[in-house]
């Protein structure tokens, strides 16, 4: 029998550990469940029945909330489609979205909502190389679990080689590839001295070592670096990253950033003198950029005449290019819109966009993949479905392959360069800058 | 009547004493916190430096640099810590935390180098940098800078405590001083009163009948012996060996 002051005082404790009690036992039954029973261990499970959910966690916020909105806009469009047509094998496709901001720790934590709370089937559209980087171990972590990263809006290194390149699958090219490109194209017009502005993070220094190992077989070494905050917005100023730059005497400048800060820079370039060719990777989220340079100027073919920028997706102007012409046929049907709960701050997104083009081309694929799942909605045969993709035909003029050893779709790399106002493709590197 | 001179020297010797005592536990706590916190913050950013050195190892073995400037970020976060910057084994700067650039003072300095180090970075502040080898240093070294304005602003904080507390001991102790003194000077103010009265040669109700003489302290005893001077004179020769009470 017990005493009255034992029964209050096991009252008392019960009261206070039952709440961790009820977590700690939702947790443990939802790993156990994951482990013990393979039909449960995604979308098939019973919260998401008829459905194919994929965890998105990408910037819908801050200076750099263009590039996941146009990221998100393409690839919705692609899956609007899908749904309206039934979806794939009876399921529709269902994005859980967070916001992220670009930023690393928010990232994390929603990654972690994502596999745990969520239960999504795989992760799909995550924006940035920092935010990636910081996710991939968590991959790892989970291995078991068999959660996937699909087509990540990044070109770094880290998701494409050990030990975390079993866990994701890249469609674009790779920032090694774009660099190159830059650089050897730069090198071939007499362009030798090659300087970098970098974001200071793992994306800049992803792109910055790109340079890096491009020059090198051509016997030349960086000729100058400078770096910048992460999120630094178009109305800072980049002056003494300008300076330090032009003490550096460049030939051309490779900028590894995000729109805001890639613009700034170029602007106080121009206004500084620093008159060379500036390079831009496709991440830069080429449409914002040139908005900003050219909003509101009248002398704005000054500050755009010397840009050029590599895409990892063709044109979105190339109408021969049978995805083109359904992406922008899409497009215009759907108009697709970010979530009003993820919207903080305003955003007028443009028609069409670089940005927008590869996340329809990522989801097109990523339904072409689910779709050779037969109905069998089970992540330990997600590997499986990706690895059977041989020289599929996305409509972009090149194949499409994956296997063990090739977890990246597509390897072309475009030049465009500003004319009449917009991104047109560069033809010819020498009569352009030489 | 007030006793004012008496005291004085008195009052001077409390402050004085209080004075010393805060001057001395200041610089006592300077000099405490100044030195622990120095070598704490050493020891940590040496702590850190190996960390990064052993975590590095693989990454960049593997190359990959953006998950070396990763890793090198996670670490920048910890407060305190004001840049990170890794060399390669010929001195190339690898992965590092400036913005814009890598000051003058860095480039300059020996890359290789992992005593701790005390410099100035014009534009950044003061800092005590440490480093540690990777791979015995074949395969480069990391370099961590703790940030010596913030044990300074840990010192003011520590000082400025330890003032605040001394200065209010202080007060409260002079205070209660004063107020000791004054308790100890007013049978003495009594009895000065008491003695003027006497020597004016006040009437006899007015002398005879005073609080004063029913004290039992010395006050009482001394205004007892001026009451006995003023009605008897002074004492037989014979007689002024003799105890007063």
């Amino acid at each position: 029998m017990l005493t009255r002051k034992e029964l209050i005082r096991y009252g008392l404790a019960a009261a206070v550990l039952a709440p961790w009690g009820r977590a700690l036992g939702g947790a443990a039954s939802r790993f156990l469940q994951a482990d013990t029973d393979p039909a449960d261990t995604g979308a098939g499970g019973p919260l998401h029945a008829g459905e194919i959910v994929l965890g998105v966690s990408a910037a819908f916020s801050g200076p750099s909330r263009g590039l996941g909105t146009e990221l998100y806009r393409g690839a919705s469009a692609y899956f609007s489609r899908v749904n309206e047509n039934g979806g794939i094998n009876g399921r529709r496709i269902v994005l859980k979205m967070y916001d992220d901001g670009y930023q690393p720790d928010p990232c994390v934590e929603n990654t972690m909502k994502l596999m745990l709370e969520d239960q999504v089937f795989l992760l799909f559209g995550y924006v940035g190389t920092p935010t990636v980087t910081r996710v991939l171990p968590l991959l790892k972590k989970f291995q078991d679990e068999n959660i996937f990263m699909f087509f990540p809006f990044t070109g770094a290194q880290p998701q494409r080689q050990p030990p975390y390149g079993d866990f994701a699958f890249n469609l674009r090219a790779s920032y090694a590839q774009e660099t190159a490109g830059l650089v050897n194209n730069f090198v071939g017009i007499g362009k030798e001295r090659i300087a970098v502005f970098y974001q200071a993070d793992a994306y800049g220094r992803s792109g910055w070592a790109g340079v890096r190992a491009a020059l090198a077989p051509h016997g030349l070494r960086i000729a100058g670096e400078a770096t910048y905050s992460r999120g630094a917005p178009y109305t800072g100023t980049m002056r003494r990253q300008v300076e330090i730059l032009k003490a550096a005497e460049p030939d051309a400048v490779v900028c590894i950033g995000a729109y805001a800060a890639c613009a700034a820079f170029a602007r106080d370039a121009v206004d500084l003198g620093l008159e060379v060719p500036i390079a831009n990777l496709s991440f830069v989220g080429s449409e914002n950029m040139l908005k900003l340079l050219t909003e509101g100027r009248e002398d704005s073919e000054a500050y755009t005449r010397l840009l050029v920028n590599s895409q990892v997706v063709p044109s979105y102007e190339d109408l021969s290019l049978p995805s083109v012409r359904e992406y922008r046929d899409l497009m215009a049907r759907y108009d697709p819109q970010v979530p009003p709960e993820l919207v903080k701050e305003e955003y007028a997104p443009f028609p069409h966009s670089f940005g927008s083009l590869e996340g329809f081309l990522n989801a097109k694929l990523l339904a072409e993949i689910l779709r050779r799942l037969d109905g069998e909605v089970d992540r330990a045969r997600l590997e499986e479905a990706v690895f059977s993709v041989r020289d599929f035909d996305l409509g972009v003029g090149e194949a499409v392959s994956f296997g063990p050893d090739r977890r990246q779709g597509l390897q072309t790399v475009y030049y465009t360069v500003v004319e009449d106002g917009r991104f047109v493709a560069l033809e010819d590197w020498q009569a352009k800058f030489a | 009547m007030k006793i004012e001179k008496l005291f004085r020297r008195t009052r001077f010797g409390i402050f004085a004493i209080f004075g010393v005592i805060v001057f001395s536990t200041s610089a006592l706590c300077v000099y405490t916190v100044n030195t622990q916190l120095s070598a704490e913050y050493e020891i940590n950013s040496r702590n850190i430096a190996k960390t990064v050195a052993d975590s590095s190892v693989d990454i960049l073995l593997n190359r990959d640099m953006a998950t070396l400037q990763s890793l090198v970020d996670q670490f920048i976060e910890i407060q305190g810590i004001r840049y990170i910057y890794i060399t390669s084994e010929t001195g190339e700067y690898l992965a590092h935390t400036f913005v814009p650039g890598i000051p003058e003072a860095i480039l300059e300095s020996d890359h290789r180098s992992t005593e701790p180090v005390e410099r100035e970075i014009p534009g950044m502040g003061y800092f005590v940098e440490v480093g540690s080898p990777i791979l015995a240093g074949v395969a480069g070294t990391v370099h961590v800078g703790m940030d010596l304005d913030v044990v300074a602003l840990k010192i003011q904080r520590a000082i400025g405590q330890q003032i605040y507390l001394v200065a209010g001991i202080l007060v409260f102790g002079v205070l209660a001083a004063i107020w000791l003194v004054n308790l100890a000077a007013r049978p003495l103010g009594e009895l000065l009163a008491y003695a003027v009265d006497l020597a004016r040669d006040e009437d006899e109700g007015a002398v005879s009948d005073r609080e004063i003489l029913a004290r039992d302290d010395e006050a009482g005893h001394l205004a007892r012996l001026f009451l006995y001077v003023a009605r008897n004179g002074p004492k037989p020769e014979s007689l002024k060996a003799a105890p007063l009470a």
